[in-house]
């Protein structure tokens, strides 16, 4: 007990005497009237009386029973009231005035009884060896059931509770519940420190939201489950949030995560992902199959697929809200990983022990064996090229200084990127002699990110948080093209010699403060505001002659484009106003409206959203719930594919270009059964002036990119919906886990200039989705992890039929094939079993962790693109691509 | 740790039926899509209806398409029949069908097409009316030379092809450029004109966005997307680029500039052609528009001007 006070933190000095009884005294009986009127105006006086005899003579003087303690009024002072005519309620408010009680009248009783004071435990709650703040943990009293609240991102928490004794228990995934006795007779600041579970903490493969139940019955968001992030099977054993908040139900990826994170039938850069509070323009390496995401780095993931907060704004589809570890104040720590694709390294420790502390982390790839390795199966999309090469990088680093009890500062730091070069040749032999055409690229694209945060509790209600950021995303490509001519006699000659350089970026610079304030135990109310400029470079590109007086005709219109480097800049402020009330133990309504505007080219559009969300908590863990979103969106990403690939470009609304906006309606029921739980929930999803890009006829391709001079009338605007069906079952408890996460849904689109104005499949429809977890604790230091996913294959375009145009008389021809309907055809299903071991084990002070596992293991060639070969002679004989097959999954880490 | 151990094989029976079940090969199945009548044919005012005829093929056959010798083809002018045309083979020796009368403005058209053993087709179209652009000016010190590195000079020259009314709707545009060179020969200490290389085709530049927004076509003109004249774009700027060789003593003398206002027809069915165009594995191509009932192919109405302009030069 006494080492647990010392933990708690909580010494309280001053000790009051508990009130055991209440001794009623019957102050007068007048036995005559059987039924007395109360008088409407009373004459009374009486000096200098003590409140107690006060009320004793008012109720001889009126007939009128009172009843009440004598202690209430022990610590007031003799009172003087001379009033003619006045009511009963009057004279009692002016008798009773200096003691904190209240009085019911019925009929010709009154009764007092004392006022419940109301006293705010708030503070921080966290790691009682790292002094890591805890984001989410649960804080409850036990002994005033439905009282209870969870820390918000920086570990803040604020409770009101009545004064007296309570039993308080905290709790979070991962950490022992502490009980804490607590006697409350004021305002207590407190930081509550927990200790992490020693053991193989419990794994919980989440696809129902991770929440206390006892706080509250189903959260809107999924809190991601790190430690189950380290655990489950994927490629190369490199761990990855994006994959494991894929396995939530309503989350549709494209084939092996390239192609973005497509919730609900949005669109992927309708997605928030915010890291630090920094939203993340590209949060993916190689075009989608790893996140940038550090795990190392990741203390806290959370994830909306609707009904988001009104503190969310500028995305319209879905939040992703990922913070980072803020290192340890009180020891150094390494950890180092080693997997098949990626190595990494992280550093922490105090720079002043407990006052502040960093934490820095790098990670790196070898990607190049893979390539030669896959570059020798046909059958596979390979970087062909004599010289091919990639690789990704991150670096995080993350320093936080404590101020003071009430004020901390966190500065965050991401940098990471991607680079591809590739040079291949192509030769073209005739009488003349030979001709060979060199091409040279080299792409790179990463993202900037940093914040700077203040925390700074206000006082013990309300806590705020102000937010300088910086986001930049770029892409940049280089292609340098050379000919040359061997003649027939010897000699050579250079036919063309020049570069291309294709550059974009996005760059923002943004300040906001938010405000928490907790006005009662049953509300908590924010509010915040932000300010972004934007600055947008959609593309531009330049062409270098090598070679003096090099200027083919074909070449020269490129050099034209040089006058569109277009540079855009736009202004987006943000307010919100976000309110979450629980009127009951049952219910809890979460409403708030976000109001935002954006300026560009002298044209403003503004936005109002109200947001909006009931739950009801039935007994025996049942819990049903509705919920109402608008969410508007001014940020796009376009390119020619469509698929939020690194070098699809991100363009503002413009006077042409309207922003998107998206209603959500979403419905569901849910119930949490022992160590079972399942919910059901439905959703419609109306998407208006959804966004797509239409290609150019002669794009200028440089690695994929694409030239975006005139893109704001190449973009075609639209309308999408989509509904569907989201079921979750999950057993969270015991040595055997899991969760199934089934999605009934259809997603359309309808562009006026596409598919002649009709509707057709989204192009990551798919009608079923299923995705099974499963962990076994084989021992304490050893488990096993499946998921096996299974999808509708996605729709795909392919012509039937083709003929040829040609006009009478017209030398011009052209094969036209016969796409009767976009996406109108299926690709085969899609479906892959992924299993991993992993260990872990203590020696000395030395942490290891083993996983060995296998990505796709029965080795299916999910198809990723189809090609119908035109000229095979036989039907159906189509070439498909696949991306990942049988892939080993290792990694080894090591933690000092 | 017994206990335990005793679920490891149902984890990798699990497992393992997973694993025998759901190893297969994938295949394609693509439905069989029954041969039609493919008909061609743009027409304009003052010229007689020119429709190529050919069958569809289905998109794995490697042969040329079937061109097919008998075709009942009849033409029709606002639902009344009024030709049936004939058999004509082009200089190139292509076979296409011909009609007596001449398209007429503003008049519905259309054809009927029976071969047999397939459905017939019908199709319909008129020829819309006709915008011009203003004469087309061009200055003599707008006019600039490069010299190319193999010896030779290009040629550039500002164009201004500016519409002087707008349609309020469907505003489709096609253009096409052509040039006349001279070769000039010295006779008696005066240049002339010995023989001329004539309608050549003229390359162009212009803006980024301009560029971004015309077509090539498997017609001899360039179409101009309808998003062009956006925000009351009016004029298509373009540098004609006249490659030349002076010391064959070539000359530019003109410029062709041709205009063509388009029907919906011609417009949307050629736009989605070239949209269908690129070669991007991922990206998507649009469904091809088709205003040919039970067949393939399109029959579209143009109307057109020539405006030729001297080089001052």
């Amino acid at each position: 007990m006494q080492r647990k006070r010392l933990n708690l933190h909580l010494r309280f000095q001053n000790m009051v005497i508990r009130v055991k009884a209440f001794f009623f005294v019957i102050c007068c009986f007048l036995a005559v009237c059987a039924a007395a009127q109360v008088p409407a105006a009373i004459d009374f006086e009486c000096n200098a009386c003590p409140p107690a005899e006060a009320l004793v003579k008012l109720s001889l003087q009126t007939k009128v029973n009172i009843a009440f303690n004598d202690r209430f009024f022990s610590r007031c002072s003799p009172v003087t009231i001379q009033a003619r005519g006045a009511s009963l309620p009057a004279l009692l408010d002016q008798i009773s005035a200096c003691a904190k009680v209240s009085y019911k009248i019925d009929g010709d009783q009154v009764i007092f009884f004392r006022k419940a004071l109301k006293y705010t435990l708030s503070g921080y709650i966290q790691d009682i060896e790292t002094g890591e703040r805890l984001i989410g943990a649960g804080i409850r009293s036990a002994s005033d059931k439905g009282v209870g609240t969870v820390s918000n991102e920086f570990g803040f928490f604020s409770l009101k509770l009545d004064d007296g004794e309570h039993k308080i228990v905290v709790s979070f995934i991962g950490y022992r519940n502490e009980n804490i006795n607590l006697l409350l007779t004021s305002d207590r600041f407190a930081t509550i420190k927990m200790r992490a579970n020693s053991e193989l903490p419990e794994v919980v493969i989440s696809a129902l939201p991770a929440s206390d139940s006892r706080l509250h019955s189903v959260e809107t968001q999924n809190n991601l489950s790190l430690n189950s992030l380290n655990a489950l099977p994927m490629p190369g054993g490199e761990a990855d949030l994006m994959r494991m908040a894929a396995l939530q139900p309503g989350i549709q990826t494209g084939v092996d995560g390239v192609g973005g994170m497509h919730v609900r039938g949005g669109n992927a850069d309708q997605n928030l992902i915010l890291l630090d509070d920094v939203p993340v323009y590209n949060p993916s390496h190689a075009l989608g199959l790893f996140s940038i995401f550090n795990p190392d780095m990741v203390s806290h993931a959370r994830m909306w697929k609707g009904d988001f907060p009104a503190r969310y704004g500028g995305r319209a589809s879905s939040v992703v809200d990922i913070r980072t570890r803020d290192g340890d104040f009180r020891q150094y720590h390494a950890n180092a990983s080693v997997g098949l694709f990626a190595s990494s390294l992280s550093v922490e420790g105090p720079l002043r022990r407990d006052r502040s502390a960093f934490l820095v982390a790098g990670r790196t790839t070898y990607f190049e064996p893979w390539i030669d390795f896959f570059s020798k199966r046909g059958n596979l999309i390979t970087f062909s090229g004599d010289n091919a090469g990639y690789r990704f990088y991150d670096l995080n680093v993350k320093l936080n200084y404590v101020l003071s009890d009430r004020d901390r500062l966190y500065f965050s730091y991401y940098y990471g990127g991607d680079l591809f070069q590739n040079q291949f040749d192509q030769r073209y032999t005739d009488d003349a002699g030979l001709q060979t055409d060199r091409y040279t690229l080299n792409s790179n694209w990463g993202n900037n990110i940093a914040a700077l945060r203040w925390n700074h509790v206000v006082s013990k209600n309300l806590f705020s948080n102000t937010t300088i950021r910086y986001s930049q995303f770029y892409y940049q490509s280089q292609l340098a093209f050379n000919s040359t001519f061997l003649y027939a006699n010897g000699k050579t000659g250079t036919l063309a010699d020049y570069g291309l350089l294709y550059q974009t970026f996005i760059r923002d610079w943004s300040g906001k403060t938010d405000f928490t304030y907790y006005p009662t135990d049953q509300a908590t109310v924010r509010w915040g505001l932000s300010y972004t400029l934007h600055d947008f470079r959609p593309g531009a590109i330049s062409v270098n002659f090598l070679q003096p007086g090099q200027s083919p005709t074909a070449i020269d219109s490129l050099a034209n484009i040089l006058d569109n480097n277009e540079q855009l800049g736009a202004d987006e402020a943000e307010a919100y106003f976000d309110m979450e009330i629980r009127p009951s133990k049952n219910w809890r309504v979460e409403m708030g409206v976000n109001g935002s505007t954006f300026q560009i080219r002298n044209t403003g559009y503004r936005a109002l959203l109200p947001r909006f969300r009931v739950l009801r908590s039935g007994p025996r863990g049942w819990t049903q719930w509705v919920g109402y979103h608008r969410n508007t969106q001014y940020l796009h990403q376009i390119g020619s594919f469509n698929i939020s690939l690194p070098f699809e470009l991100w363009v503002p609304s413009t006077p042409k270009v309207p922003p998107e906006q998206v209603w959500q309606l979403s419905l569901g029921i849910g119930k949490q059964h022992r160590k079972w739980g399942w919910q059901v929930e439905g959703y419609y999803k109306r998407l208006d002036r959804v966004l797509t890009f239409l290609t150019s006829n002669d794009a200028l391709v440089t690695g994929g990119a694409e030239d975006a001079s005139g893109w704001e009338d190449r973009v075609a605007t639209g309308e999408g919906r989509s509904y569907g069906a989201e079921l979750s079952i999950e057993k969270s408890f015991g040595s055997t886990t899991g969760s199934i996460a089934y999605t009934l849904s259809k997603t359309d689109r309808r562009f006026p200039d596409i598919n002649s104005g009709e509707t057709f499949p989204f192009r990551y429809d798919r009608l079923h989705d299923l995705k099974i977890s499963l962990h076994q604790r084989i021992a304490s230091w050893l488990s096993a992890d499946l998921v096996w996913a299974y999808a509708t294959g996605n729709p795909i375009t392919l012509a039937g039929v083709k003929y040829t145009h040609q006009s009478p008389g017209n030398d011009l021809k052209r094969e036209v094939y016969v796409f009767t309907e976009v996406n109108g055809y299926r690709l085969p299903a899609y479906h892959r079993l992924d299993v991993a071991f992993n260990a872990r084990f203590t020696s000395g002070r030395v942490r290891h962790g083993f996983q060995l596992g296998v990505y796709n293991a029965y080795n299916r060639y999910n198809p990723f693109y189809l090609y119908l070969d035109g000229r095979s002679g036989e039907k159906g004989k189509a070439i498909q691509y696949t991306l990942l097959p049988i892939l080993p999954a290792f990694r080894y880490e090591i933690k000092l | 740790m017994k206990h335990r151990l005793s679920y490891l094989p149902r984890f990798i029976l699990i497992a393992f039926i997973f694993l025998v079940q759901c190893a297969r090969e994938v295949t394609i199945d693509i439905p069989e899509e029954e041969t039609r009548i493919v008909a061609v044919c743009h027409f304009t005012p003052g010229e007689t209806f020119k429709v190529k005829v050919s069958l569809s093929q289905p998109v794995y056959d490697s042969g040329d398409p079937v061109i097919p010798e008998k075709v009942d083809l009849t033409l029709a002018k606002e639902g009344a029949f009024i030709d049936k045309l004939y058999a004509a083979t082009s200089d190139d020796g292509q076979l296409y069908w011909e009609s007596r009368d001449l398209a007429e403005p503003g008049v519905a058209f259309s054809i009927t097409a029976r071969v047999d053993g397939m459905k017939t087709i019908y199709a319909t179209s008129a020829v819309p009316p006709h915008y011009p652009v203003a004469p087309v000016q061009i200055k003599p010190a707008d006019i600039s030379e490069t010299i190319l590195s193999d010896g030779r000079r290009l040629l550039n020259v500002p164009l201004e092809l500016h519409l002087e009314q707008l349609p309020e709707k469907n505003p489709f545009f096609a253009f096409s450029l052509k040039h006349d060179v001279d070769v000039l020969q010295n006779v008696g200490g005066e240049w002339v004109t010995d023989y001329t290389y004539e309608g050549l085709p003229t390359n162009y530049s212009a803006d980024g966005r301009t560029l971004s927004l015309l077509y090539d076509l498997s017609e001899p003109v360039v179409l101009i997307s309808d998003k062009f004249w956006s925000e009351d774009h009016r004029t298509l700027y373009l540098d004609a680029k006249i490659p030349y060789d002076p010391a064959k003593h070539e000359k530019p003398r003109r410029i062709y500039v041709e205009w063509r206002t388009l029907s919906e027809e011609f417009y949307r069915y050629h736009l989605s052609i070239a949209r269908q165009g690129s070669t991007l594995p991922l990206s998507d191509p649009d469904a091809v528009y088709n205003n040919v009932q039970d067949g393939y192919g399109n029959f579209s109405g143009y109307s057109v001007e020539v405006e030729m302009v001297e080089l001052p030069f």
